[in-house]
């Protein structure tokens, strides 16, 4: 046999390399596409490990796992977000399907239970979804960290959401009594108890909600519940304008346009046609047989 | 120190501090896309990502190296040489062990520094994280101490691919010390709970020695717990080297 020469040998071998991974990268494609759609149930198929078994084979790297889980925990939510159809607007998260949720915040406050970013979360997006998993969470972590007065923060949210305002109140009013607790928690315990259901104390939980948030799907649940306050006082407002017209001409506006005057004593924003805007800059819409203000169905101000 | 300056360049000669190229791109990875992943938690999961990158790292160099260090004196018969030199067994055994701690001790240096640099590069300026993250980096530093006594112990008289399972073995069981206790505890027969306990004691408690979740919450160990741990190293280091020589005593090279 004749011998083949080394500089041949290496072409060869050259060659298939390249088109080996050419090969791979056709076929990685082929079974994308051909692979069938993932079931939903299989998706949403609950974790198996329960958490301190999670704990431990985590051995010294549980830190590293906790981490693993948030981040899970907050794509497995964006995810949900982005399979949306465009335009949808989620006025509540338990539209989302999130039953996941649980299980992997559980998983990651047992895993590191000083990680303080989860508890907000399950504060603010697991209440929707599981309200009793999202209080048993935070009760775990005041457990976990007795000294830490934001967690009795969000149990207070918590309760005072689901319009348990003794128990809100209560929450506050322990988490007030922690070193370090700003003097505004010793005011929650006072507002809370008696004028829960008011805006001025959703405004104020909410202000604080998104000042100590870090995550931005729970700063951007925060910013959409403060214009939905502001909305719902620039309503009432419109509403107490278009009675004064109604009282004043016996009819109601045929167009915002007619209402200058009244709007200009309101102090709204307005765009080219005169109609006010909402805080999310779309145009209020008028009801005229019903002398009424909703909000346009394209606004971003979320709809109760 | 002839020894463990040999062991130490035969380390650098092996390749082994390239380990540091991998964790260095994984840094950086983690540093410019983490930000987008973790909901503003980024310093925290630099601290756990870098830290435990480099107790992982350690341990494995501890075990794949470690084992090897006496058998390759042994399979390339220079162990004759060094032997028919006034050199010691146990000289031999503590000069290799330290060979190896320069070697780890090089990698959790730069490996900390570039945890710090990349806590610095996420916080846009200084964070007091870079300097509160090193109790924790030391600690890990002698647990890689215990692992590499662990796997010169099995190695002085097993074959590597053994030694480094039982290295291994050790160290997974070292982090469930709790567990060992708690089972000895529970259980009803009194041979269960003799032997639970007595792996209890006798296996390295190396959760003493792990603060990584704690350091990515800025926590800095007491000192008093780091000095008890610390001693608590020496002591068990000082047994495992002593059981090592002891063991590589009675092997006959002559």
């Amino acid at each position: 046999m004749k011998p083949v020469s080394g500089t041949r040998i290496e072409s060869v071998l050259m060659l298939t390399v390249i088109l080996g991974l050419a090969g791979i990268v056709g076929m990685s494609r082929w079974l994308d596409v051909k692979q069938p759609q993932s079931n939903l149930k299989v998706q949403e198929e609950v974790i198996y490990l329960n958490p301190p078994m999670v704990k431990r084979v985590s051995v010294a790297f549980n830190g590293l796992a906790a981490d693993v889980y948030w981040m899970r925990s907050l794509q497995y939510v964006g995810k949900k977000i982005i399979d949306l159809p465009p335009n949808a607007v989620v006025n509540n998260l338990a539209d989302l399907n999130l039953e996941l949720l649980a299980p992997l915040l559980e998983t990651t406050t047992t895993l590191d239970p000083q990680f303080m970013a989860p508890y907000q979360y399950a504060a603010s997006v697991l209440p929707d979804v599981d309200i009793e998993a999202a209080i048993r969470i935070i009760k775990k972590g005041i457990e976990a960290n007795p000294s830490s007065w934001r967690l009795y923060h969000h149990l207070g949210y918590i309760y005072w959401e689901q319009k348990d305002y003794k128990a809100a109140s209560e929450a506050y009013g322990r988490g007030s009594q922690l070193p370090g607790a700003p003097a505004w928690m010793t005011a929650m315990k006072a507002r809370t108890l008696t004028e829960g259901g008011s805006r001025d104390t959703a405004r104020e939980i909410y202000a604080r909600m998104y000042e100590e948030a870090a995550d931005e799907l729970v700063k951007d649940m925060a910013r959409a519940r403060l214009m939905e306050l502001d909305s719902l006082d620039q309503r009432d407002g419109l509403r107490r304008g278009l009675e004064a017209y109604k009282a004043v001409n016996g009819r109601c506006p045929e167009s915002w346009r007619e209402m200058g005057m009244v709007l200009r004593g309101i102090g709204l924003k307005r765009d080219s046609s005169g109609a006010p805007l909402d805080p999310s800059d779309t145009p209020y819409v008028l009801v005229k047989d019903k002398c009424e203000v909703n909000l346009d169905p394209k606004s971003k101000v979320p709809v109760r | 120190m002839a020894i463990a300056w040999n062991a130490f360049r035969e380390a650098v000669r092996d390749r082994v501090l390239y380990n540091l190229v991998l964790f260095v791109l994984l840094l950086t990875a983690a540093a410019i896309f983490i930000g987008e992943l973790s909901g503003g938690q980024e310093r925290k999961i630099i601290v756990d990502l870098g830290l435990s990158a480099m107790l992982l790292f350690g341990v494995f160099i501890a075990i794949f190296v470690g084992v090897g260090l006496v058998y390759k004196e042994i399979e390339r018969r220079t162990i004759y040489a060094i032997f028919s030199k006034p050199v010691g067994r146990g000289e031999f055994i503590v000069g290799k062990y330290l060979g190896l701690c320069l070697t780890l001790l090089v990698n959790v240096l730069i490996m900390g520094a570039g945890v710090s640099v990349a806590l610095i590069y996420v916080s846009r300026g200084w964070d007091p994280l870079a300097l509160r993250i090193w109790p924790a980096i030391l600690l890990i530093y002698v647990e890689l101490m215990v692992v590499t006594g662990v796997a010169i112990l099995f190695s002085s008289f097993s074959s590597p691919a053994l030694s480094a399972l039982l290295t291994f073995f050790v160290f997974i069981i070292g982090h469930f010390s709790a567990d060992l206790k708690g089972l000895a505890n529970s259980l009803g027969s009194t041979a269960a709970r003799l032997l639970f306990s007595g792996l209890y004691y006798l296996l390295p408690n190396l959760a003493n020695l792990s603060q990584i979740t704690p350091a990515a919450h800025g926590q800095v160990p007491a000192t008093t717990q780091v000095a008890i741990a610390l001693a608590y190293a020496g002591l068990y280091i000082v047994v495992i080297l002593s059981a090592a020589t002891l063991i590589f005593r009675r092997r006959n090279f002559k």
